[in-house]
């Protein structure tokens, strides 16, 4: 879709060069006496060399107006005096436009500071060269020509960073192309999509989608490719699959579920019709979490189980890792929560199996939070263990910090059952067994009934967990106060 | 018209000719501060300029009785002044009447005297003296006197390049001249970039779309025409129809609009196009509309589009008998169009156009 002409370089040249070069003729060797003496006498008198004054060129009439004139105006004179009329009234009423710009954005701003444009001359140039070309074409009648030299201006400014010129440009194009008939509205197809991912730059999402829409709709059905060897229809799909998802993200912000899904549907379906798998599970993953977030798991497992499946026939792993985990995700909210760490589960296989440190780490909290808040704490405990030493072989200080946080708080919610059981009963084993624990603040306190956890406990042999660990459990502390004043 | 003999004058005294500086045998019997050489230079005189000014010149050219206080003698001079101003823009205003009328021979007169008082007042070397200059040049070039203009043009061209502050408006007037000397001497390159200068200076005055450039336009499609590049001059052509037809069309708006809440106040309208601008659009438009006509390859659509825009042309310049007669013309051409439909505004011009003639 891109038909760069070969760079150009300016016709004019911005200064003529003064020294004209040229030999100066020898002088003949061997005159007669008396006229080697008449060349003496005119020397001396000051007229010093004829052939010297002669180097310099004389200049032509055009070449002073060079010097004399502005960059602007020489261009525009050099294009009038062509005939490029048209050009010429472009370039005009672009430079007018451009200070009318300025004078709007008023002193301070970034345009303020920017050259002008009328002395910027390789944009000049581009345009001279651009339009002129562009012009004569049409003069022949040849849009499709007239569409490339304004395609191609339309790029130069797109890639020098002015946006407003380059959409200008872009929306010039359009127009031609809707004048070209022979080739069945490609051209305007693809003046159709360009000005559609210039509005997605500017975040005009609307505007962005409905040039895609058009793009879409003149390209069904048709068999045009691109010089990449793509054809038209699918990068339409594309393109609208990604305006649509990016609409819906914005909904979703908006907590607008229910158009959201709507969009999404459609960003489906367009991903479908591409044939693009991978873009198509990506859809089916967003619905899937739109409906979680609505409220509505059925019909996001639905959704969830396509992504599966498709992950699963694209062999990628890490897809399939996040689609066991919205799967979690929406049994859990479901209620059903053994499903739920079953696919927990299946992924931590996966992620073992291709080294996914990252998201294994994510899942060993995610189960460990389960566990935490169903209450099973010697199970979150495991879980946020071996969280927090897949996170410290992938050093990363907050995924570990997390970690370390997250067992913390699990441990203490464990220990937090066997002190207040100690303390209810008041015996004097009871009582002993808290002393104990608080004169060393050591892992061997622990429950008679529970010997095995004392000893699960003594895995933890790092330092900072522990802190972590005594730390958290200030409730049993304060409820035991009063014997520790006792013993000390 | 009285005779004098250059003997019996007073010893110092040489009365000239005024218009060819030798020695005069006549004298002007109304100012009788004028003189000739012979009959023929004061009837040329006379058609020109000295008709309107022959009284005026009185109180300049008789000495100015001498007054005692500093005071009356600075108001004196600055009356003197005053009168002089007056008649630079007479004698200016008069040789452009011509010029647009076309009589050449009668412009010279007037617009050597415009330039002798412009001289007299601002001297040598100023912007003033550009406009008489230009005028002079455009009347030499209709008279076929190349030379004669050029050296004028290079005068004024100078002129301008030595002062900055010279307005775009006499720019462009000038590179027009310098474009149609060239294009009389067969100059085509030359030509074309001096009506480039035009086009580019009258640009930065009103626009791009504005009338004022339609002029250069004009002149280089003519060029284009001539060298055979007839896909250029038509482009042209064709932007300097759209441009008139364009402002046309919103004048009559402005008229169609004005007439519907009163009739009378419809005279007053007139100003919107000055006499100058009516004859260029007249001149140029014509052309086009004869190119077209005459193409070997007749495109109705166009011939259309020139002749609507000549009938504007005549009805704001209130010509009922030619706005009916290209009314006529342009009817015809539309039923020749395949899509045989006449646009509103056609049918709404040519509808007052008969209101008019039925008036009359």
């Amino acid at each position: 879709m891109s038909a760069v002409p070969a760079m150009p370089r300016q016709s004019l040249q911005r200064f003529p060069s003064l020294v004209h070069q040229r030999k100066v003729p020898a002088q003949p060797k061997e005159l007669p006496q008396k006229a080697n003496y008449k060349i003496h006498l005119i020397r001396d008198r000051g007229v010093r060399d004829h052939n010297q004054q002669k180097n310099i060129k004389e200049l032509s009439k055009e070449e002073t107006a060079i010097y004399r004139n502005s960059l602007k105006n020489n261009i525009c004179i050099e294009m009038l005096r062509k005939g490029y009329h048209k050009s010429f009234s472009e370039v005009y009423t672009v430079i007018q436009r451009w200070d009318a710009l300025r004078d709007a954005a008023g002193p301070g701003s970034a345009i303020w500071h920017q050259k002008p444009l009328e002395e910027q001359q390789e944009k000049l140039d581009q345009l001279q060269h651009f339009l002129t070309r562009a012009e004569a074409a049409q003069r022949a009648g040849y849009y499709e020509e007239v569409y490339e030299n304004q395609l191609a201006l339309a790029q130069y400014f797109q890639e020098v960073g002015d946006d407003w010129l380059s959409y200008h440009f872009f929306e010039c194009c359009f127009q031609t192309a809707t004048k070209i008939k022979m080739d069945g509205g490609r051209k305007e197809a693809e003046a159709h999509s360009n000005i559609g991912s210039v509005e997605e730059e500017h975040g005009q999402l609307e505007k962005a989608a409905e040039h895609y829409e058009a793009f879409y709709h003149l390209t069904v059905g048709r068999i045009w490719k691109d010089e990449t060897g793509r054809s038209h229809n699918s990068l339409a799909c594309e393109n609208l699959w990604r305006i649509y998802t990016l609409q819906s993200d914005k909904m979703l912000a908006n907590k607008e579920c229910q158009q959201a899904i709507k969009t999404l549907i459609k960003a489906f379906d367009m991903a479908r019709e591409g044939g693009n798998k991978k873009l198509e599970g990506e859809a089916a993953y967003r619905l899937g979490l739109a409906h979680i977030s609505s409220g509505n798991p059925q019909t996001a497992i639905t959704y969830l189980n396509t992504y599966m499946e498709i992950s699963k026939m694209l062999e990628d792993n890490v897809s399939l890792g996040k689609a066991y985990k919205a799967m979690a995700k929406a049994l859990e909210s479901q209620g059903k929560i053994l499903e739920s760490v079953e696919y927990l589960e299946n992924f931590i296989k996966i992620a073992k199996l291709n080294n996914l440190n990252q998201s294994l780490a994510e899942t060993y909290s995610c189960l460990g939070d389960i566990f935490n808040t169903r209450g099973n704490y010697e199970k979150a405990c495991q879980y946020f263990s071996k969280a927090y030493e897949t996170a410290l072989s992938l050093s990363e200080l907050a995924l570990i910090e997390e970690a370390q946080v997250q067992y913390g708080i699990a441990k203490a919610h464990e220990m937090m059952l066997t002190v207040s059981k100690l303390t209810d009963s008041a015996d004097c084993a009871s009582v002993g067994h808290l002393l104990t624990w608080k004169m060393n603040r050591s892992d061997i306190f622990g429950d008679p009934a529970k010997p095995d956890k004392l000893i699960s406990m003594q895995d933890t042999k790092d330092g900072d967990k522990s802190i972590a660990i005594m730390e958290t459990p200030d409730i049993p502390e304060n409820e035991t106060s009063t014997e520790p004043v006792t013993a000390s | 018209m009285a005779a004098i003999n250059p003997l019996s004058n007073p010893k110092g005294v040489k009365l000239q000719c005024e218009l060819c500086n030798s020695p005069a045998h006549l004298q002007c019997s109304a100012c009788k501060v004028t003189y000739y050489c012979d009959s023929d230079h004061q009837q040329a005189d006379w058609v020109s300029i000295h008709e309107k000014i022959c009284q005026l010149l009185i109180p300049l050219r008789i000495t100015q009785p001498f007054s005692s206080s500093a005071e009356e003698r600075s108001h004196s001079l600055e009356q003197l002044l005053l009168r002089k101003k007056h008649l630079i823009d007479l004698t200016l205003k008069e040789a452009q009447k011509h010029l647009y009328g076309g009589r050449h021979a009668d412009v010279i007169p007037a617009a050597m005297h415009s330039l002798s008082f412009t001289i007299d007042v601002f001297g040598l070397a100023t912007v003033e003296l550009v406009p008489a200059y230009l005028i002079l040049a455009e009347a030499n070039i209709g008279l076929g006197h190349l030379p004669q203009a050029e050296e004028y043009l290079s005068q004024a061209y100078w002129t301008v390049l030595k002062t900055t502050d010279c307005s775009n408006a006499i720019r462009s007037k000038l590179h027009r001249n310098l474009g149609l000397l060239y294009s009389a001497k067969g100059e085509f390159e030359e030509s074309l970039r001096h009506f480039s200068n035009d086009v580019y200076f009258a640009s930065e005055t009103a626009g791009t779309n504005h009338m004022s450039v339609t002029g250069g336009y004009f002149h280089m499609a003519n060029i284009f025409f001539r060298q055979n590049k007839m896909d250029i001059a038509d482009s042209l052509y064709t932007e300097v129809t759209d441009i008139w037809h364009a402002h046309l069309s919103k004048l009559l708006n402005v008229h169609v609009n004005e007439s519907s809440r009163s009739m009378s106040s419809l005279e007053k309208d007139q100003e919107n196009l000055d006499e100058n601008q009516e004859a260029e659009a007249l001149q140029i438009l014509s052309a086009i509309c004869d190119i077209r006509e005459q193409a070997p390859k007749k495109d109705p659509a166009k011939i259309m589009h020139i002749l609507h825009t000549l009938t504007m042309l005549h009805f704001i310049a209130m010509d009922w008998p030619k706005a009916e007669e290209f009314g006529k013309k342009l009817l015809l051409t539309t039923q020749q169009l395949p899509e045989e439909k006449i646009s509103d505004d056609i049918a709404i011009l040519l509808r007052l156009i008969e209101l008019k003639c039925t008036a009359k």
